[in-house]
């Protein structure tokens, strides 16, 4: 009784795991299923042997004897049509699965050569660009020399330019400045004579004044003197100096 | 008082004997008013001579009571006189000074005063000075004006 509830038990854990592994392969689920199935069978005929050689059999036990016979019989036909259906469709599985792997493999080929084509068309497309980049580049490169190039030719033709006028400007004020120069020495030195001789001059008025002074002083008699004086007054007269 | 000051003035041409002759005749009359008899004045002989030279009618003129009043109103009348300054190169003595002034007043001014004052670099003759205008007549002057002139036979004689 205890190994009748023991094959249940198991019997119901194997079903369990054959529901909850449903996602499995369907061949590996076959398997279990005929596994399972085996297994039923199995303790059925162990039951029944052991029930026949404790148990003279009744009619009844005759009856479910043929019934589970029956059982099993049809559940071998079952299980030989599930194997049939299992080996179909794992055949069938297989063909699908070579097919699909052909189509995915031709796919594939074909994806992979279109985008090798692409990748191929895009190397040529980049070296197109990078040539015709390179061109510019060269193309700006030539007109910025060329810039460069009369740039530095019209700075130095601004600056020859400017010197020239520079040199004229200098060479004219240094000329200017120099006459000026040679202007204001000759008038210093004109100057100095004029103030020398007008010095001399006034030295000579000075000695000839000093010496007619020393010299009047003890020949000019009183009389003299009175004469000029009285001729001075006559002429402030003369002159209405003397209102 | 013109009778006074015409007659100090008679011989008195300059500004400086002026106030010297009328200082001393003051101080003669105040002497003579308020003074005692011993007190003696020091007085030079010219100084004398000109206070006996001036006549008796001069003296009546004054007494105690007016004598200052008559000199105040001299100078009073003195300070509106002409002066002449008159530059000489040498110092006159009182005579000379009396005809220079004797030639001054006939020649512009009987009440003309002079005011005498020494300056030698004028050589001879003399600079005049008349309501603060100078005026130079000397020698020195005449060699101004005829510098050029003379410069001119000075260089001659130098070549």
């Amino acid at each position: 009784m205890i190994l009748s509830k023991y094959h249940t038990l198991y019997t119901f854990l194997f079903l369990s795991y054959y529901l909850v592994m449903e996602n499995l392969p369907i061949e590996l689920n076959q398997i279990i299923i005929f596994l399972g199935l085996a297994s039923v069978a199995g303790l059925v005929i162990y039951n029944f042997r052991l029930n026949k050689r404790s148990n003279p059999l009744s009619e009844d036990q005759q009856k479910s004897y043929e019934l589970i016979h029956n059982a099993i019989k049809k559940s071998q036909a079952i299980l030989g049509s599930a194997e049939l259906e299992g080996i179909k469709v794992a055949a069938e599985t297989k063909f699908e699965t070579a097919k699909l792997e052909k189509a995915y493999q031709s796919k594939l080929e074909e994806v992979l050569k279109q985008s090798e084509e692409k990748i191929t068309q895009a190397q040529n497309q980049l070296l197109q660009f990078m040539a015709g980049l390179q061109e510019r580049s060269q193309d700006f490169e030539a007109s910025g020399q060329k810039a460069i190039h009369d740039r530095i030719n019209q700075l130095f033709e601004r600056l020859e330019e400017r010197m020239g006028e520079f040199l004229i400007s200098a060479e004219s004020k240094t000329t200017s400045s120099l006459e000026l120069e040679l202007k204001s020495t000759r008038q210093l030195i004109e100057t100095y004579k004029s103030q020398q001789l007008k010095l001399i001059d006034e030295n000579i008025l000075a000695m000839m004044e000093q010496t007619l002074n020393l010299v009047l002083a003890k020949k000019l008699s009183l009389k003299d003197q009175l004469d000029l004086i009285y001729e001075a007054l006559e002429k402030a007269k003369i002159e209405k100096f003397i209102v | 008082m013109n009778n006074l000051l015409n007659t100090i003035l008679k011989d008195t041409s300059s500004t400086n004997l002026l106030k010297h002759r009328l200082r001393i005749l003051k101080t003669n009359l105040l002497k003579t008013f308020f003074g005692s008899q011993t007190e003696e004045l020091s007085l030079c002989a010219e100084d004398l001579n000109w206070l006996k030279s001036l006549p008796l009618s001069l003296y009546q003129q004054f007494n105690k009571d007016n004598v200052y009043q008559i000199f105040s109103d001299l100078e009073t009348e003195i300070a509106k006189l002409k002066i002449l300054t008159i530059y000489l190169t040498f110092e006159p003595d009182e005579i000379t000074l009396g005809q220079i002034g004797a030639f001054a007043r006939k020649t512009f001014d009987p009440e003309l005063l002079l005011d005498i004052k020494l300056n030698p670099n004028l050589i001879a003759g003399t600079a005049l000075v008349w309501k603060g205008i100078y005026k130079d007549y000397s020698l020195h002057a005449k060699i101004e004006e005829k510098k050029p002139e003379i410069l001119e036979g000075f260089k001659k004689f130098l070549r």
